[in-house]
């Protein structure tokens, strides 16, 4: 059967699209969550942003010291994205657990609580710490710092360490463990799958691009390090290449992240595979990015008559462009 | 320092009231804001996005350098120089045109503090001080305006600054490094020149390159006086959450958040680095290790 005979979608109003979602154990509003590292601890952005309107909030990745972060630049703009070395400046386990939680708990967000460590000892501690807490409604393991010497991206990038961390950090919860991925690897195909066996209930894919910008006068990085992760929208066709190889690998949930601006680039990686969502850079550029993107998806699948995301979710074929495999896209709204 | 600042910033979509060229290089850039923005004050800034299609993904922060009302309307007005890609691109809008405002943000000038006020201008850096001058001139308080430049065609909006000032019966000193306007030399020396005739204890608000900036810190802790400095850093976020815009504490800083220790406003518990955007732009002298900041 060919697209055009099929019948056209009729449209729904909005407040009909079912946009809930599951994670684990963990139900989500909407598939809609912020990056960890661009939106603070979710308080500083609760002035603009109704943090219940969201999924959840990814909290700055926090490790068990506090940490100062590298030395400047940390960002330089390039097309279409930014680099950045923060190098996980935090404020460390006690504080986030004592001061931030409360706060977000107060502000009735769904808290996803990034952690982050140089060994499996250190995110055991955190877990040990946090595991049990009754404001954190899952847990993502950054697997990916591209900005720190030790314990990042490289470190995580052998899928044999990550699935016996995995296989410890899990005894320490109850609650979705999510694996935050970086995309520098031959085949993000195996790291997926070894947290996948190591007991991780989500991936989430990916993290920055390293990348590096070049000042020609100085001679030297416009960073203060060599090298920063490259995020915005200058990654997302990448990125969305591989959300949904991983996607493809494991038959846990897939979080996607790279570039996101709009209800259709989310849409994009639900297409593609992802089950959730994350909005990172964009609320730089508009604090108030994340509750549009999701504004957005509600408007786009009303309109196709689509009540939920699944009937859209993994619907993207690679031979698509030989035989559309659904007409989802009746028409363009933009 | 108030441990729990409230946050009252928001992204509005203004509209260019007055958008002309002003002095050799620079453009003065005035907007009229939507109901719910905050009015700024001197010291504080603005992240600037442009409509699209923009040629650059992240807002541009810009000092404020007047704000006031008309008919009801806030103006916020920015002053200042196309550099490089968006500032370029910046300069061609037309009034009428739309730009997303996020602000007002960071801290400004504490120009309530008591002494003889002496505010110092390096070039640019300008802006947020004509704004401070005409606070103070609000509050019936006189101050010493140093305005410093390489060179006569660099001291952007001087004529109306002077005529301003003196009906204020506050006065301008200009300094250039070659000499082509008032004192041949450097704000420095037109520090020494006046502060023995001025009451003290002095306290001194300056902008401009950072260089200027540490000559004026040092000047200032040499001499007791406290001296308050708007600093300025690349920008992602401008808010506070990225941790993209550091600048270095000083020993005592350090010490004091250590102190503090956990109850340090998280966006200040950073004992290393301050944030510009939050913890600034203004900071006193002994806040930062000048001998680190680039
Ligand atoms: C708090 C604050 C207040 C500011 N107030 C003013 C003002 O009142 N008037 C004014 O003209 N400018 C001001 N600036 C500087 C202004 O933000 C930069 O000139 C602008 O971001 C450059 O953008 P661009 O796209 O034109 O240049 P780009 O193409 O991004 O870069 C061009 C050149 O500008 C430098 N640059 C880029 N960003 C900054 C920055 N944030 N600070 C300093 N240099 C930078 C780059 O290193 C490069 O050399 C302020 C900056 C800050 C942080
Ligand atoms: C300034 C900045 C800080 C970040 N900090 C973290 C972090 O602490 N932990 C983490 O897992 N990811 C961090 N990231 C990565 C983002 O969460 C996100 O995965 C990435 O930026 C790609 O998405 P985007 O293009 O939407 O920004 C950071 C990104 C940026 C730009
Ligand atoms: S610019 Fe993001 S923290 Fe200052």
């Amino acid at each position: 059967m060919s697209h055009s005979e099929r019948s056209a979608p009729r449209p729904i109003a909005a407040g009909r699209v079912d946009l809930r979602v599951r994670i684990g154990t963990l139900e989500l509003r909407n598939p809609v969550l912020t990056a960890s590292g661009t939106f603070g601890y979710g308080d500083e952005y609760a002035h603009v942003v109704d943090l219940t309107s969201l999924g959840g909030v990814v909290t700055k990745t926090v490790t068990v010291e506090p940490r100062s972060g590298n030395a400047p630049a940390r960002v330089a703009e390039t097309a279409s994205g930014m680099l950045n070395s923060i190098g996980l400046e935090n404020v460390g386990l006690a504080r986030f657990r004592d001061e931030k939680l409360p706060r977000l708990a107060k502000l009735r967000a769904t808290v996803i609580a990034s952690i982050g460590g140089e060994t499996a000892e250190e995110l055991e501690t955190l877990l040990a710490a946090l595991g049990a807490s009754g404001s954190v409604g899952a847990f993502e393991v950054n697997f990916s710092c591209p900005n720190v010497a030790a314990g990042g991206a490289r470190y995580w990038a052998d899928p044999a360490r990550l699935e016996q961390t995995l296989r410890r950090l899990r005894r320490h919860t109850a609650r979705p463990l999510i694996a935050k991925l970086s995309p520098d690897v031959t085949d993000i195909r195996e790291t997926a799958r070894a947290c996948e066996a190591g007991g991780a209930d989500a991936i989430t894919a990916v993290n920055t691009f390293v990348g590096l910008a070049v000042d020609l006068d100085r001679m030297g990085s416009r960073l203060g390090r060599a090298t920063g992760g490259l995020s915005g929208p200058a990654i997302k066709p990448l990125a969305l290449a591989r959300c949904h190889e991983a996607a493809s690998a494991v038959r846990i949930p897939v979080i996607g992240s790279g570039g996101i601006v709009t209800g259709r680039d989310a849409l994009e990686f639900i297409a593609a595979g992802a089950t959730a969502v994350q909005v990172g850079t964009a609320t730089f550029v508009e604090p108030g990015a994340a509750p549009r993107v999701v504004a957005e998806m509600r408007e786009w699948l009303a309109a196709r008559g689509l009540a939920r995301l699944d009937d859209l979710r993994g619907r993207f074929s690679a031979t698509a462009a030989q035989e559309p495999a659904a007409p989802v896209a009746a028409e363009s709204t933009r | 320092m108030s441990v729990t600042q409230t946050r009252t910033w928001r992204q509005v979509s203004a509209c260019v009231r007055t958008h002309t060229a002003q002095g050799e290089g620079f453009r003065w850039l005035e907007l009229e804001m939507p109901e719910g923005f905050e009015t700024p004050v001197a010291g504080q800034f603005a992240q600037l996005l442009l409509p699209p299609p923009s040629p650059v993904l992240l807002p541009r922060p810009m000092s404020v350098a007047s704000a006031r009302r008309s008919r009801g309307r806030l103006l916020v007005g920015f002053l200042y120089a196309p550099v490089g890609t968006g500032t370029r691109a910046l300069a061609a809008l037309e009034p009428g045109a739309h730009v997303e405002v996020t602000g007002p943000l960071g801290r400004g000038y504490p120009l309530e503090e008591p002494g003889t006020p002496i505010l110092v201008a390096g070039g640019r850096g300008v802006a947020p001080l004509l704004m401070a001058a005409e606070a103070l001139s609000r509050a019936r308080r006189r101050c010493e305006f140093v305005f410093g430049a390489r060179t006569k065609a660099l001291l952007v909006g001087v004529a109306g600054a002077r005529l301003r000032l003196s009906r204020m019966g506050s006065r301008l000193h200009v300094a250039t490094d070659d000499g082509s306007r008032g004192t041949q030399g450097t704000v420095i020396d037109v520090l020494e020149r006046l502060a023995p005739g001025l009451e003290p204890p002095l306290v001194l608000h300056a902008c401009g390159p950072h260089g200027m900036l540490a000559a004026v810190a040092e000047w200032a802790m040499a001499r007791g006086a406290r001296a308050h400095l708007a600093m300025e850093s690349v920008m992602a976020c401008g808010t506070g959450v990225c941790r993209g815009c550091p600048l270095p504490r000083s020993h005592a800083a350090r010490d004091r958040v250590l102190a503090q220790g956990a109850s340090a406003n998280a966006l200040q518990g950073n004992p290393e680095w301050a944030m510009c955007c939050t913890d600034g732009p203004v900071f006193e002298s002994r806040e930062l290790d000048w001998e680190r900041v680039s």
